[in-house]
């Protein structure tokens, strides 16, 4: 809610005391959610620009050039609150919001991704959300008819009260089609189409701006329903206005609703808007301060010129897509709300939409960790850690979730699920990957490093298969920022975030904030671990087909290439041996993440790579097993030499140090393939051979690729059957 | 050679089946929004029904398109003989139609499915399936009520007169309880009416219509419907 110093400062701007719906229509405005008023300060940390970037952060979808004559468009959010009260409308509502996002700059939508956290799946409710979450997931996006691309996962008792449902939508645009989220000429009709208007989601933003307390039920009403068939005629209408070019501005209704949309528009055209609430199409009986703050689905405002508005309105009744006429823009500044002649309402567009004063919050001191790994052991049965490891819901087999989602609709998916990245074809013949990754464990031990090192394993995703990093979107979680704790986590993730964005030159072209994803349980505070979702894009070079992870040749070499340090704080393999994450989490090392790839690109640059991997949770093991159990293939090891300074057989297999990938080189690319690595000044090592015996030989012990298959598999269906 | 692309609301893979047929030579497909009724098929030589979630599935997979005017349209075609291919979606209106015997019911998974299958061709007189004998294709599927069922008497009729030109099957051509993605009776992921010309299937031929995609073995069951049209 608008706090006590807000509203003397709105009365002081005024000059009198807010009308009650002025008060509805800067509690949306000034919460958490659409102001940014506590994370916004941070943003001039990210490298926000590049020559291809056509449209950055700040409206509904970042825009970039592949060339060619398009642009490709990205937009990322979270929707978590709505989730862990209503999983099935919550999550269904983050993937209509996101859609919405892309298609009001013009875009044709053409991807999803999803990226979840759970509690673990032991306990029922959390069985419940993520059963609930997938199926509003699957029904909305398959309906619509967007093809989920890309995903993660990750379980850990801390989203126990707070799950997270972030979510991804990709699209393109030629840029001449390329419609603007502003209203700047004066005149212009304001046109509302796509759905009627009801009492859901009332002020949706204000209570996904607050931390959780014991009575979540009251929340249901702040919930929005989806309507994906509503949606899919919507996207239907919109492909012919924008085809003609009727629109001179666009917005979605999203977090906000109307008072957003149109407030958002006018402050990008330095304008005004007048809106006559009668106009505006209900569902139900309403008051009329809670349609200006209604979060009803599937709804967006056009900006129209007076000369388009009779074709506007004949496209959008030949389609039978519920519209209005709803007001105009005026040059005054202001955004005035009228109910029957009388005015409601009426704040201006500078002090609605950024006239928050700024909330002083304090960073506090994350507590330092040691990088002791005395805690380390060598375990009594390595084959029994392999497979554990295997089963661990962080690393299993997900096609549980993702085999729900309609991954081919639109027939541009080039490389599924399951693979590092997903891989669409674009309409100019390229090729992109999109993948995402966040390592919660290693951003609650040290957020800074743990974000930065959560990038880069994005990246390795994505240059595994080959392509080059494109850009950057994000969804950074976290806890209340009226915390100093909590907040000094969001400021450091901001720091590695933003290190990595220029050490890596990659710009940030879209993203979103969600704070408060903290429960008050009997008394006791429960927090999220750190959770920046980063999504990264990548190109391949025209012609390139897609390297995938499964191996695909016998009697091939198995390179490691890159350093491993002991590197277990923070890993997989200590969760598994204590029962929790403790010291420092392996280092952030941009020159040798740099180095190793360089190496890989170059290589597969020159075909020299069959199959590739990127090392990440669970170490070279756990990289190794997933290529060999997707391949008729087996390997065998000889584990003598490691470069780096790890000196057991656990440490070499379960280190989770970064910048490392395994890359399959058949014996004739072996010269060139190793000549790159010195070029590049890396270290490499052959871990072994690929063999034709579906077995995994790790020299000293070894596993059968059908029970390696059966512990992978049954990680995540053994608590959802 | 004109082949009418029906889009009801909610219909989602128009464009995919487009633009997989018009990489058919003499193949003429076109959009047709089943808000025109019957005029929409007045130039028709084939119908399509793609795939998706006409009227959003709501009430039951197919059930309030199978009531729209247009489908009238789409039921004298095929009493005309003119082939008609409904995919997904569009068998599940067929089957409402009663154009096909049978219902699909829910996933025994009782969830959506999305998943590359490989398809066994079974009797080789029908027209879709024409010079594909014993072929396996590879397809993928997407539904959530893709599981064939139908009459003991339904069944045996499909069976004697040679209706099942395609069966999930495994990557031999092995038709397994294993490899049934759905819980299908006998494995039936496609049948034909008595005639023969009209063809209800559960997995997506214009999704395997290209090699970058994973497959194009789609395309065979489409050129297959392209050379019906006379």
């Amino acid at each position: 809610m608008i706090t006590k110093e807000e509203l003397q400062h709105a009365s002081k701007v005024l000059g009198r005391e807010p009308t009650n719906t002025e008060l509805g229509m800067l509690d949306v405005l000034w919460s958490e959610h659409c102001s940014y008023k506590s994370s916004k300060r941070w943003f001039y940390l990210f490298k926000t620009t590049a020559d291809n970037v056509a449209l950055g952060i700040g409206e509904g979808a970042g825009l970039i050039d592949i060339g060619g004559g398009y642009y490709v468009g990205v937009a990322m959010e979270s929707h978590n609150h709505p989730s862990q009260i209503d999983p099935y409308n919550g999550a269904a509502t983050g993937v209509g919001g996101i859609i919405r996002d892309v298609i009001s700059q013009g875009c044709k939508a053409v991807g999803l991704m999803n990226c979840l956290r759970f509690g673990h799946l032991d306990k029922p409710h959390n069985a419940y959300l993520i059963e609930n979450v997938v199926r509003g997931i699957s029904e909305y996006g398959n309906s619509v008819g967007i093809p989920v691309v890309g995903g993660e996962i990750e379980f850990d008792d801390s989203y126990d009260e707070n799950c997270l449902v972030n979510v991804v939508c990709v699209g393109y645009v030629k840029p001449e089609k390329v419609v603007r989220s502003s209203a700047r000429t004066p005149g212009h009709h304001l046109v509302m189409f796509g759905s009627s208007t009801g009492r859901d989601g009332i002020a949706g933003v204000s209570f996904a701006s607050e931390t959780f307390s014991d009575e979540e039920e009251e929340n249901r009403g702040a919930i929005q329903i989806g309507d994906p068939l509503a949606k899919k005629v919507v996207i239907d209408t919109l492909t012919e206005l924008i085809e003609e070019e009727l629109l001179d501005g666009l917005q979605d209704f999203g977090g906000g609703g109307m008072t957003s949309a149109a407030g958002e528009l006018a402050r990008a055209g330095g304008t005004g808007v007048e809106i006559d609430l009668e106009k505006v199409p209900l569902r139900e009986e309403m008051d009329p301060s809670e349609i200006v703050i209604s979060e009803s689905q599937e709804r967006m405002l056009a900006i129209v010129a007076p000369e388009n508005l009779d074709r506007v309105i004949l496209l959008l009744e030949k389609n039978d897509t519920p519209h209005a006429v709803i007001g105009k823009v005026t040059d005054d500044g202001h955004y005035t709300v009228r109910y029957e002649g009388e005015v409601l309402a009426r704040l201006p567009i500078s002090l609605l939409v950024d006239g928050f004063p700024v909330p002083e919050r304090v960073e506090g001191k994350i507590p330092a960790q040691t990088d002791s790994i005395t805690w380390f052991k060598e375990p009594e049965d390595y084959c029994e850690a392999v497979l554990n490891l295997l089963r661990s819901p962080n690393i299993c087999d997900r096609s549980w979730v993702y085999s729900q989602y309609d991954q081919h609709v639109q027939t541009n998916t080039v490389v599924d699920l399951g693979e590092n990245a997903g891989v669409l074809e674009f309409p100019n013949g390229r090729l992109l990957a999109f993948t995402s990754d966040c390592n919660s464990f290693w951003c609650s031990l040290d957020p800074q490093t743990g974000t930065a090192n959560s990038a880069a394993e994005s990246l390795r995703n994505i240059v595994s298969m080959g392509a080059r990093p494109l850009f950057i979107a994000d969804c950074l979680n976290f806890g209340n920022p009226e915390r100093p704790e909590s907040y000094a986590q969001f400021v450091e993730s901001v720091r590695g975030l933003g290190r990595f964005s220029h050490d890596f030159d990659i710009p940030i072209i879209g993203g979103n904030v969600s704070l408060y994803n903290e429960a008050v349980v009997d008394g006791q505070n429960r927090r999220i671990n750190p959770t920046p979702q980063i999504m990264i894009a990548g190109i391949f070079n025209q012609g390139f087909t897609p390297i995938k992870r499964n191996l695909v040749t016998p009697w091939a070499n198995i390179f490691l290439v890159g350093e491993t340090f002991p590197d277990l704080n923070g890993s997989e393999y200590q969760r598994m041996v204590i029962g929790e994450v403790k010291g420092e989490p392996p280092k952030y090392r941009p020159n040798w993440e740099k180095r190793s790839m360089n190496v890989i690109l170059e290589a597969h640059e020159r075909g020299l790579i069959r199959s590739c991997n990127n090392v990440g949770r669970g170490g070279v093991a756990v990289a190794l097993m997933k290529m060999a159990m997707k391949s008729e293939y087996g390997f065998k090891l000889n584990m003598d030499y490691i470069p780096g300074t790890v000196n057991s057989m656990a440490q070499a297999l379960f280190s989770e140090t970064s910048s490392r990938y395994l890359a399959e080189v058949t014996e004739s690319n072996q010269p060139e393939f190793l000549e790159l690595v010195e070029k590049h000044d890396t270290m490499v090592c052959e871990l072994g051979l690929t063999t034709t015996k579906p077995v995994a030989d790790f020299s000293r012990f070894s596993i059968s690729m059908d029970n390696a298959r059966k512990a992978f598999t049954e990680g995540l269906s053994r608590f959802l059957e | 050679m004109s082949i009418a692309v029906i889009r009801f609301p909610g219909t989602n893979n128009e464009d995919d089946v487009l633009k997989a047929l018009g990489k058919i030579p003499d193949a003429n497909p076109y959009l047709v929004p089943s808000r025109k009724g019957l005029a929409g098929l007045k130039d028709a030589d084939a119908v399509v029904i793609p795939g998706g979630f006409s009227y959003g599935d709501y009430l039951r997979a197919g059930a309030v398109a199978s009531v729209e005017v247009i489908v009238e349209g789409i039921r004298d075609l095929a009493e005309d003989g003119k082939p008609v291919l409904g995919i997904c979606n569009g068998f599940q209106i067929l089957a409402e139609m009663g154009l096909l015997p049978g219902v699909l019911l829910p996933n025994d998974s009782s969830r959506f499915i999305c998943k590359w299958i490989y398809l066994k061709v079974c009797e080789t007189n029908s027209i879709f399936s024409e010079n594909l004998e014993n072929a396996v294709l590879r397809l993928p599927i997407a539904h959530a009520e893709g599981n064939y069922f139908c009459s003991r008497e339904q069944l045996e009729a499909l069976r004697d007169e040679q209706r099942i030109p395609f069966r999930y099957c495994d990557s031999h051509g092995e038709t397994s309880t294993e490899s049934n993605p759905n819980g299908s009776l006998e494995n039936i992921a496609g049948v034909t009416n008595q005639r023969g010309n009209v063809l209800g299937l559960m997995p997506h031929p214009e999704r395997a219509s290209r090699q970058i995609l994973g497959s194009s073995d789609g395309l065979l069951i489409l050129e297959n419907f392209v050379r019906a049209i006379k």
